[in-house]
């Protein structure tokens, strides 16, 4: 704020973009806090131990492959929170020192978003080839 | 009696560019509160020591402080809270100093004023056509927003807005959600523009700690997301229905 | 005659601001725990690479390394810390109002979290049992 405070003021302009970036956000972090505990449990810790419900001989590559609801699941579940978790982390970021940096962290979290979410959409597809047919 | 120590930052510019440390002894009784300790000083201690006051009741907003490191009022504060510990007083932080605890409001007022804080018509009716009618539900549904005293704790309390002094912060974003959400008002094309652009509700991420140190019991923290929600919702509605959404 | 002015002082965030009180510490904690639920998808993303290059034990390898799973308590540890603070924030922002009782935090984090096993359970029987 200038000592003298000049009252020019630029007409207003809703951040549309932003505001959809934000309900996908929290779209985000609803699907991290319901899904993502229990997709982390069945791939990285009851898998690799054997623990309920899968100490059989079933791996967690079925999750990906065959079933449209297993493919689902893990769409929007490991986009979700990757939207999420980058979007709040790169403002943390900017909380704690680079606040100069601010445009870049947020390109740099934009990218690796949206890299990932069509990786993920490209390895899910490569996985599943009918799936479009579907 | 029990005395207190209180340690005041001074800055007097007209001396010196640096902020300095001054402890005063203060004596009190057990009813007295840091705005008592000011005036004890500025009376019969240091008549130099520059502070606003006025109601000495939590009405007028014009005494907050740093007090102890947490934005308060120092006309709410106890001295016997702190029981022998030396209290520091420090101007509000996040706002440029003037003097010693004086801060410039100016920014605070023009945020104020920017969400345009008076009922909007489409239309207005002449007075003698009689009030705009409201129910009791339909009060409640902004009445804790209207309880603001413009104190300005809430801004000392917000690091986003410590950051980037254009965000346009907890209390102006309240105060127009209680616009938003009375049923008289009919300015949602005029206000959403201001709350919902870049620097309006969308830099908050939800510290929450300006809810916290409400004197007044107001939510800040929670008129800013309800913001962000209509925000989203009616953004998603123009590009879903571009035409006639809104 | 003229008025003479005087600067004002104008004090500086520093980066260790969140330090000075235990909410902010908290807020931080919440921020930066929050990460773990991003880098798990990306991990998974590259577990997925493996996966459809056709080396379908090298995705299950990485799954059944140490680290790995290590990394995923973790994970899930901070992911259910994320939970629990959306949960309560959830009661914050949009508190459910029956009757004329409205709902407190602590009560929308208790009922989500019911409905968090729920959901899981859900998931597990439909893509595991069924």
């Amino acid at each position: 704020m200038a000592a003298g405070v000049e009252m020019r003021e630029e007409a207003p302009r809703v951040a549309r973009l932003h505001a959809i970036l934000w309900g996908i956000f929290s779209l985000g972090g609803m699907l991290a806090a319901f899904l993502l505990p229990v997709m982390i449990y069945l791939t990285g810790i009851a898998y690799p131990l054997g623990l309920w419900p899968l100490n059989g001989s079933r791996d967690p590559s079925f999750l990906v492959m065959g079933t449209l609801l297993g493919v689902l699941f893990v769409f929007v579940t490991v986009a979700g929170s990757l939207f999420h978790g980058i979007f709040r982390f790169q403002s943390a970021l900017t909380e704690v020192g680079l606040l100069r940096l601010k445009k870049g962290l947020e390109a740099a979290g934009y990218l690796i978003i949206f890299a990932g979410i069509i990786l993920l959409a490209y390895y899910l597809l490569v996985l599943n080839p009918s799936l479009p047919a579907l | 009696m029990d005395t207190a120590t209180i340690r005041v930052t001074r800055y007097r510019p007209e001396t010196g560019p640096e902020p300095f440390f001054q402890e005063y002894k203060v004596p009190y009784r057990n009813d007295m509160v840091v705005l008592d300790a000011l005036n004890y000083i500025k009376a019969n201690l240091d008549g130099s020591l520059t502070y606003r006051w006025s109601c000495r009741m939590g009405v007028c907003g014009s005494c907050g402080a740093n007090v102890d490191g947490t934005p308060k009022l120092t006309c709410a504060s106890f001295l016997h809270e702190f029981k022998g510990r030396t209290i520091n007083v420090e101007p509000l932080p996040n706002f440029p100093v003037i003097k010693d605890l004086v801060v410039n409001m100016e920014d605070f007022m023009r945020k104020l004023v920017k969400i345009k804080p008076w009922i909007i018509r489409e239309k207005e009716t002449p007075p003698e056509q009689g009030e705009y009618q409201q129910s009791a539900e339909e009060l409640e549904r902004y009445q804790q927003f209207s309880s603001c005293i413009n104190c300005m704790l809430c801004y000392s309390a917000c690091p986003i807005y410590g950051l980037n002094e254009k965000f346009l912060g907890p209390a102006a974003t309240a105060l127009a959600y209680r616009y938003i959400e009375d049923s008289r008002d009919q300015g949602k094309n005029v206000r959403f523009p201001i709350v919902h652009e870049m620097e309006g509700v969308w830099e908050c991420t939800l510290v929450g700690e300006c809810s916290v140190v409400c004197p007044k019991g107001v939510d800040p923290m929670l008129a800013i997301q309800k913001t962000k929600i209509l925000g989203a919702t009616n953004a998603l509605r123009s590009i879903l229905m571009p035409r006639g959404g809104r | 005659m003229t008025e003479k002015t005087f600067p004002e002082l104008r004090r500086k965030l520093t980066s260790g601001w969140w330090t000075s009180n235990r909410h902010y510490v908290q807020y931080m904690v919440r921020e930066w725990t929050s990460l773990f639920v991003a880098l798990f998808s990306l991990v998974y993303i590259y577990g997925l690479s493996l996966l459809a290059t056709g080396s379908r034990s090298a995705f299950l390898n990485l799954l059944k390394s140490p680290a790995m799973i290590a990394f995923s308590f973790i994970a899930l540890i901070f992911t259910l810390y994320h939970a629990v603070t959306w949960f309560y924030l959830l009661g914050q922002v949009v508190p459910v109002k029956i009757g004329k009782t409205t709902s407190k935090p602590w009560q929308a984090l208790v009922a989500n979290l019911v409905l968090l096993i729920i959901v899981s359970y859900l998931v597990i029987w439909l893509l595991v049992l069924r």
